[in-house]
């Protein structure tokens, strides 16, 4: 019982403390504006804009939380280990596995949290784009303007929110603008239900193609996994190699079935380094959605074992890694 | 069947200690702890003195179990310091403060006192009584990342002290803390001291070693060079000196006539002095007094309620702490 309140605890905190830096809400509001343009600047996309811009709210879920699981892994873990607060926890009565294990746990939850919130920039920034509608009152290819406005006002507002909570009551401008901005963007989902694609007044409906959810949620699975490797990599490495390793174990992860997954019963180096190497394309399915296709529940459900086989093992490597680290 | 930690009358066991730092190759690079054999009793103030680069730091990290022994044991309350139940009777305060930088002062304190599974309402108690100790209850709103070094020190100190510790680890107490902070932590020692809690001072301030400890051992590269009471080690057997009220001229010039013929030679008369930590806690009390308003931390207890002993009153820095009628 005493591991697991402390487990929540250094979790509650590893979160807190990601999501108050300011590097963590920089990347979260720079990824929500750039899906919240994509559908507004498109231009000549011969019928596609719907497509291309759930595309770029992935790519852009992808690229951002990658950086936010390897920044948020490496500040919890690799930060505290150089800068003595780790030392500072650990001569309390706190496992090295507790303390690991929770840091990890604190990350996931801010992976989930940013994943929060550019999966609903996404979901609203296909509603955006140009579609054809055919009703009494709209007809024609309409970009829903409204809600792309909200959409992109969304950051702005939940960054002057903050700013001004931050003022009157004292409360961390980071963690709080990360709230809000998960709060306005929820509500502009709600306030868009109430209009049409031309922003006149209808009956309730969100408009929102739901079956984007279970992409994200693989990417979100994704994310988690490279939250895995980047909080192991943490216990020996430092910021920047951190980053690097995690953007090549990115890279090599999305080509591996084209650079060693076709001859991989030829050698054995071949066929353990694609066993070994996480295979993003189990996470990434957005082409899944073209012409109306959805994500089988089955298919999550195997990709989301697959994500937790991946980041136990890689977590055991972690904790070994770990328990005979020496804080100077 | 294992020892209670509580009731352990040698706190602290080192037995031929070394640790020797490796490169990345595991070949030796420094040796910071060199043979070392100390021994900690119940009850004690011992101060671990010595020049930057001698050990104490490490010698410190390997009692929590921060860093492996390359040689020789160590026990602390009976048990090895890798034993995680024997850090519920340790409080640390590390030699920078190494507190979470977004975090306020009642986040911190709450903090650590989920980690030791303090019950809420005990917690409560506690954070309150050492935010008061530390004269932060002005700033328990602000993010520990904007305080000043004595400011950061005061909460390390408070967090050192949440679980009400049997074994006290204090790395550089009162480096970057005021006259008045200093004071106010050598009186936290002796009050805890007297509640039969041990205390293990590492400091570079040889002028606060020499106020609170009770022994000593200095470190140079990684090797005990001197060890014991201080009394013992810094008293002059050679020499006495005697202090006399102030005495009319007539009766001083035979005091000195009758010294003279004894020694052979006039003796050393000078008026005793102050020290300068006792003038200055003196005018900043009476500017106190004078003008209440202040803008740093503020007049606070010596020691926190849960800290004292019962029946114990609170007490200013400087004070001593008295007991209630």
């Amino acid at each position: 019982m005493l591991r697991i309140r402390q487990i929540l605890a250094l979790a509650c905190l590893t979160a807190a403390e990601a999501v108050r830096q300011p590097v963590c809400l920089l990347l979260t509001l720079t990824c929500i504006s750039v899906t919240a343009l994509v559908p507004l600047l498109l231009m000549h996309a011969f019928g596609e804009e719907g497509k291309l811009a759930r595309d770029a709210g992935f790519a852009c879920h992808f690229l951002f939380g990658a950086l936010v699981a390897g920044y948020a892994a490496s500040s919890s873990l690799a930060r505290e280990i150089r800068s003595g607060t780790a030392s500072a926890v650990l001569s309390k009565p706190v496992d090295r596995e507790v303390f690991f294990l929770a840091k990890f746990a604190g990350v996931a939850a801010t992976v989930l949290a940013f994943s929060l919130c550019a999966g609903l920039a996404t979901l609203l920034s296909e509603r955006v784009a140009e579609k054809f509608s055919a009703g009494p009152r709209v007809y024609g290819y309409v970009t829903d303007w409204q809600t792309g406005t909200l959409l992109l006002a969304a950051p702005f507002a939940a960054a002057v929110l903050a700013g001004l909570i931050n003022y009157r009551a004292r409360r961390p401008f980071g963690s709080t603008a990360f709230g809000l901005l998960a709060v306005c963007l929820l509500l502009v989902l709600f306030v868009a239900s109430f209009f049409n694609r031309a922003g006149q007044p209808a009956a309730f409906d969100p408009g929102v193609q739901w079956r984007i959810v279970p992409v994200s949620l693989l990417v979100t699975l994704a994310l988690l996994v490279l939250a895995a490797i980047a909080s192991s990599l943490a216990t020996r490495l430092e910021t920047g190699p951190i980053l690097a390793v995690c953007l090549l174990v990115l890279a090599l992860g999305l080509v591996s079935d084209y650079l060693i997954g076709r001859g991989a019963g030829d050698a054995l180096w071949r066929n353990a380094a694609y066993r070994l190497l996480p295979n993003w394309q189990h996470f990434w399915v957005p082409d899944a959605l073209t012409a109306g296709g959805t994500v089988p529940a089955a298919y999550l459900w195997r990709a989301g074992l697959y994500a937790v086989a991946y980041s136990a093992g890689i977590l055991c490597l972690g904790v070994l890694s770990f328990r005979h680290a020496e804080m100077r | 069947m294992r020892e209670n930690p509580c009731e352990s009358e040698t706190v602290l066991r080192i037995t031929d200690l070394t640790k020797v730092f490796r490169d990345f190759w595991r070949r030796p690079k420094v040796r910071a702890v060199d043979g070392l054999n100390l021994t900690v009793q119940r009850g004690e103030i011992f101060g671990l003195l010595g020049p930057n680069g001698s050990g104490k730091s490490t010698t410190l990290k390997i009692l929590l179990g921060l860093l492996h022994p390359s040689a020789g044991s160590v026990r602390v309350l009976g048990r090895s310091p890798r034993d995680v139940a024997v850090k519920r009777y340790i409080g640390y305060l590390p030699e920078e403060s190494y507190l979470y930088r977004y975090l306020t002062p009642t986040e911190t304190l709450r903090f650590y006192g989920r980690l030791f599974a303090l019950p809420r309402r005990e917690r409560a108690v506690r954070n309150e009584q050492l935010l008061e100790m530390a004269g932060l209850s002005e700033a328990r709103s602000r993010p520990v990342g904007e305080f000043s070094k004595g400011m950061a020190r005061r909460i390390g100190l408070a967090q050192a002290l949440l679980n009400d510790p049997q074994l006290l680890i204090l790395d550089e107490p009162t480096s970057g803390l005021d006259p008045i902070g200093c004071r106010q932590v050598k009186d936290l020692m002796r009050a805890l001291t007297r509640r039969g809690k041990t205390i293990l001072l590492s400091s570079h301030l040889l002028a606060d070693v020499e106020d609170v400890c009770d022994r000593v051992a200095i470190l140079y590269n990684g090797r005990i060079r001197a060890q014991g009471r201080v009394s013992e080690l810094l008293e002059k057997r050679e020499a006495v000196s005697l202090t006399l009220p102030s005495l009319p001229p007539d009766k001083m010039k035979r005091i000195l006539a009758l010294a003279r013929e004894q020694l052979g030679r006039d003796p050393d008369v000078e008026h005793p002095s102050l020290s300068l930590e006792e003038f200055f806690l003196r005018v900043v009390e009476e500017a106190h007094r004078a003008d209440s308003q202040q803008a740093g931390p503020g007049q606070s207890p010596a020691v926190a309620g849960f800290l004292r002993e019962p029946g114990e009153t609170a007490s200013k820095p400087g004070e001593p702490a008295g007991r209630s009628p």
